[in-house]
């Protein structure tokens, strides 16, 4: 496929009001359609039978994910588009990899953390990723400068309302399991979301300098794969004992690859969240996945089905709670003076990595910058690939031993794909999937 | 005054270890390994 890219605007040429608009409806319906895809990923893993190590567990969705990342991309840009935007700003590989590394970090403390002091304060600490991610857009990118009192409150205030609600759907969904060292369990959960917040950093560095998201995963997940593939020799003890426990899990290993794929998506929704909304808007909505997390739970596999009145009383409660601090965040849309200062901030980015400002300020107003999409014979190698390991693992997938409830199952994942659908159609009719 | 325009591009990877935002997520890293090694 060939797409005839638009003559790029001068660099000194201001994005107009409306066009900041368009872009930020679009980074919002890509925050929420995160929430959707990211609270997806968990159903896969709730199919696997208990017995695995954690980080096994998190490795074989690793890898599911690596296989994605490269999938998609190769199918929907082309591996020559993802080469042509690495040649404008090779830098952005090492800030890429380096963001896989934090995110692998992260995962395998928040096992350790479930495993010490269990869901419900473990889910609550880190979770305040999204509060660090703010701090961070505030500080190196200048979001939130420029923006009047009503868009504060709203992004503060709508952020706090949903660490609010995550804390008592933590509580109220907690598993039963008993503490086993809780001030280890407490540091591993806030290292995290500390983690988790501090990848944001790398992620609004790319998209300021104009970056696709669909190139920056691609070298994201090398850092994530090789970070999780280090833990794992690590922590199992040696590459023969990780093989022997990846040879062991083959039958359920699909599942967890899927996780991985589903996940992806998720992700790269979040991705262009944050490219088009900023982190103060784009981290927050994504992370309504609790919400949906919860009613794959709740709705599919029976959780909570013997819940005391005051148990379910918290879960509805926390799901308003954090469904209003969503809203809020959502109508707390980018200023024109704000948006400003993140052409400023990009501006300065572009100066000091020697980025052509011309491709810079094409790409934050979602453009192509003279880019041209080419499929060629490695894209399709490397989704046939990628198709037949997982259509391998698939094929020894043992079907799992656990009631589901067909109904709400078709309805939510009817729901999930048309969210994908709406954003991803709005994606790229506004800006190609730039 | 030396003039800049003379001086040869500095590579990428100089321009990154000078970037002081990098340090963040990599001192950041390096304590979460630290934390790790510790819990686990």
């Amino acid at each position: 496929m060939t797409t005839a890219a638009a003559p790029a605007p001068r660099a000194s040429e201001a994005i107009d009001a409306r066009r900041i608009r368009t872009l930020q409806g679009v980074g919002m319906l890509c925050g929420l359609t995160a929430g959707a895809w990211l609270g997806a990923a968990e159903a896969p893993t709730k199919l696997v039978t208990l017995g695995l190590s954690p980080v096994v567990i998190s490795l074989s969705m690793v890898i599911g994910v690596f296989l994605a990342r490269w999938t998609l991309p190769a199918l929907i840009q082309g591996t020559s588009y993802v080469a042509a935007d690495l040649r404008q700003a090779p830098h952005l590989i090492v800030w890429a990899i380096l963001a896989g590394c934090l995110w692998a970090v992260a995962n395998t403390l928040t096992i350790f953390a479930v495993r010490d002091v269990g869901l419900s304060i473990a889910f609550p600490l880190w979770n305040t990723n999204s509060l660090l991610g703010i701090i961070w857009g505030i500080v190196f990118f200048r979001e939130l400068r420029g923006a009047d009192t009503r868009r504060w409150l709203g992004v503060i205030g709508g952020a706090v309302l949903m660490f609010v609600g995550a804390t008592v759907l933590a509580i109220a969904s907690a598993s039963q399991s008993a503490s086993r060292d809780a001030l280890r369990g407490v540091a591993a959960a806030l290292m995290a979301g500390v983690l988790w917040g501090t990848m944001y950093i790398p992620y609004r560095k790319a998209y300021l300098t104009g970056m696709s998201p669909l190139s920056f995963v691609t070298f994201f997940t090398v850092g994530e794969l090789g970070m999780m593939a280090a833990l794992g020799v690590t922590y199992s003890g040696g590459v023969a004992p990780l093989w022997d426990q990846l040879s062991g899990a083959r039958h359920v290993l699909f599942w967890l690859l899927a996780g991985g794929f589903v996940w992806v998506v998720g992700d790269l929704f979040q991705q262009y969240a944050v490219k088009y909304a900023g982190i103060t808007r784009g981290i927050p909505l994504s992370n309504t996945n609790q919400l949906w997390g919860l009613m794959w739970g709740i709705l599919v596999f029976g959780e909570l089905r013997s819940a005391r009145g005051a148990v379910l009383a918290q879960v509805i409660g926390g799901s308003v709670v954090m469904a209003i601090g969503a809203g809020l965040i959502a109508l707390s849309s980018v200023s024109r003076s704000e948006h400003l200062r993140w052409e400023e901030a990009a501006a300065r980015e572009g100066d000091r990595y020697r980025v052509d400002p011309e491709y810079t300020r094409a790409r934050i107003a979602g453009e192509s910058a003279g880019a041209v999409r080419r499929r060629s014979w490695i894209d399709w190698v490397v989704v046939g690939i990628a198709t037949a390991i997982i259509v391998a693992f698939a094929a020894i997938a043992r079907a799992p031993q656990i009631d589901v409830a067909a109904g709400w199952t078709v309805a939510l994942v009817v729901a999930t794909i048309a969210m994908l659908v709406v954003a991803g159609g709005a994606l790229w009719r506004v800006t190609r999937f730039n | 005054m030396p003039d800049d325009r003379s001086q040869p591009p500095k590579s990428w990877i100089n321009l990154v270890l000078r970037d002081l935002q990098f340090w963040v997520p990599v001192g950041v890293l390096v304590v979460g390994l630290m934390v790790l090694r510790w819990i686990s």
